[in-house]
């Protein structure tokens, strides 16, 4: 059985219904309408022990819904999820004690009293042993670089030093899953890069299970060996990374800044059939081509060859392109 | 519960109320002008009269400085609490604990009013010093009734301030709820008259109800109005009121859970 299990994993919410105006708003108070939206609508998850899984989709997707229910604050409408072995919703105390959790939006610290006493609570809250505490406080102090801020109350802390805060208060009772909504929304790329190592070398090292969701794909590309992509409640895509990229990020384009004009669109055409060929000037080529089908070496090459090249690079998709483009509608992941 | 959380919960909020310390003697300054406000009122009306209701006006006098003890007990900050964590959502963040969320609450109320409730009575220390003729328990056992009485206050208006903020889950803004349990509470605690000034009606009412426990009973026990059956009969009466309004909340609290787990909040 996988760490993490959920089948046909749906939640139903309620939605009143109003009529526009305030003559809508009084109607509302004697006749109430409601219509039923699925928030998510029969997700199957697998989530094996010590693997980082990235949950991604545009807002309203369904995200923070199927988090909520994993940790055991929601109650799914129909189907099922262990946790562990663990219904979290039925056994939420149980549950709360083996994950951690960190709200990107949302604080766990007390606001007017030192870190280190919030950090001391949780402490008490989890019985951690002293010898663990201690362990892990003064790994994380160091990692996270706590010691400047450690002293000081969750209300004077900038959001990057909250957030370091947040990430150590989540982790300090060895939690084996821990449950990552948008942990770097809003810091800037050194915090960034710290929160990322901090939680790959956690990874790494506790073998601790991590769900994130995200809207950062350096979040993804950095941290996550696997991606998950919902959209309206289904989910539209399970896989690695890279497969999503050898799949969907395939198209380069190489674009060559040329000395003197020269008009040899034939001349491409002909050498590679499969490839778009423009040109944005007389004095610049555009090259868009598979790179399965076709190398980057064989383009240049041809070009060198047929013209005097001063200059070239090259645009390769990213994972966030792929990603808006699904976002977009413009890609079907399931049907390709 | 593990009771070094609850103790650990109950220091950190001792922590916390020294922070908000200036935010609580500005509190206190307030009931304090409440209370000389009622001062000078009873003054008037005992103009030339012994006694009003049954009560001299030392005893009125006294009763004045219960009532503001049992107020400073619990600051403005510590009853909103709970209905504040309902109504911007961080009580998803008490659901991820492994604490059981009213206990949890009774640990920090308990702490702040550890500070609070100390501050309050350091501030009556000093008027007391001043004013005359207060009257006082007259045996160290009347006193450990008192004791008992005012801690039975607390444990009721705990009850009392738990189930209204729980009732911020039904509804979207805390200012009507808690105004409204302060306005209630203080008619029927006997905070702003004494129940024996109520027409009988309404004395009886106040007499089947739980406000009585915060300030009648206490006020009752120091003032030592009645003898050691009818008082020990009143502390029973008031901690039978604690424990039904804690299964109460407890009921309510599970309802709340099931409600915000299943429909979203």
């Amino acid at each position: 059985m996988s760490f993490i299990e959920a089948s046909q994993l749906t939640k139903v919410f309620r939605q009143a219904v109003k009529d526009p105006g305030l003559k809508g708003a009084v109607k509302h108070l004697f006749t109430q309408k409601y219509v039923d939206k699925s928030a998510v609508a029969g997700i199957n998850l697998r989530i094996e022990e010590g693997e980082t899984v990235a949950y991604v989709g545009p807002n309203g997707a369904g995200k923070s819904t199927t988090i909520k229910m994993l940790t055991g604050i929601l109650a799914p409408s129909s189907g099922t999820i262990r946790v562990g072995g663990l219904d979290p919703y039925k056994r939420r105390m149980e549950n709360t004690k083996r994950i951690g959790t960190v709200f990107g939006q949302r604080t766990q610290l007390w606001w007017d009293i030192p870190i280190v006493e919030s950090f001391s609570l949780l402490k008490d809250i989890y019985a951690i042993p002293d010898d663990v505490y201690k362990r892990n406080l003064d790994e994380f102090r160091e990692l996270l670089g706590l010691d400047e801020f450690l002293h000081l109350s969750a209300r004077k802390l900038s959001l990057g030093q909250r957030m370091r805060a947040d990430l150590a208060a989540a982790l300090l009772h060895d939690p084996s899953v821990v449950f990552l909504d948008e942990p770097t929304i809003g810091l800037d790329l050194a915090v960034k890069q710290r929160i990322r190592e901090f939680i790959k070398k956690i990874n790494r090292e506790r073998r601790t299970t991590l769900l994130l969701t995200t809207h950062d794909l350096g979040d993804i590309e950095d941290l996550c060996d696997r991606l998950i992509i919902i959209d309206h409640g289904t989910l539209i895509y399970d896989g690695t990374l890279a497969s999503v990229k050898d799949r969907f990020a395939r198209e380069r384009t190489i674009h060559f800044q040329l000395n003197t004009p020269v008009h040899v669109a034939s001349a491409w055409t002909d050498a590679f059939p499969d490839i778009a060929f423009s040109q944005a000037s007389p004095l610049e080529w555009n090259v868009r081509f598979d790179r399965f089908q076709v190398t980057a070496a064989e383009i240049v090459t041809h070009a060198l060859k047929s013209a005097d090249i001063i200059d070239f690079r090259m645009d390769e998709p990213d994972i966030e392109h792929v990603i808006k483009q699904v976002y977009e509608g413009r890609l079907d992941l399931k049907e390709a | 519960m593990q009771p070094r959380a609850f103790v650990s919960l109950m220091n950190r909020a001792m922590q916390n109320t020294f922070a908000y310390r200036t935010s609580y003697i500005i509190t206190l300054l307030t009931y304090f002008i409440s209370i000389l406000s009622l001062y000078a009122l009873w003054t008037a009306i005992f103009d030339g009269r012994d006694q009003v209701a049954g009560m001299s006006w030392n005893q009125m006098k006294s009763y004045l400085l219960i009532t503001f003890m049992t107020n400073s007990l619990l600051s403005w900050y510590s009853e909103t609490r709970i209905a504040t964590k309902i109504l911007d959502g961080s009580v998803a963040v008490d659901l991820l604990k492994p604490l059981d969320f009213q206990k949890a609450r009774l640990a920090e109320t308990l702490g702040s009013c550890a500070v609070e409730g100390g501050l309050g009575l350091l501030f009556i220390a000093v008027i007391s010093a001043f004013a005359s003729d207060i009257i006082t328990p007259h045996s160290p056992f009347a006193w450990l009734l008192f004791a008992l009485g005012l801690a039975g206050s607390l444990a009721v208006k705990f009850g009392i301030v738990y189930l209204a903020g729980l009732l911020c889950f039904w509804s979207t803004g805390s200012h009507g709820i808690i105004w409204s349990r302060i306005a209630i509470t203080n008619l029927l605690s006997g905070g702003l008259i004494p129940l024996a000034f109520f027409p009988d009606w309404l004395a009886q009412w106040a007499s089947v109800l739980p406000f009585q426990g915060i300030v009648h009973t206490p006020a009752t026990l120091f003032l030592d109005q009645v003898g050691t059956s009818e008082a020990i009969k009143l502390i029973a009466v008031q901690w039978g009121w604690a424990i039904a309004l804690w299964w109460a909340g407890k009921g309510l609290w599970q309802w709340a859970v099931r409600k915000i787990t299943i429909h979203g909040g």
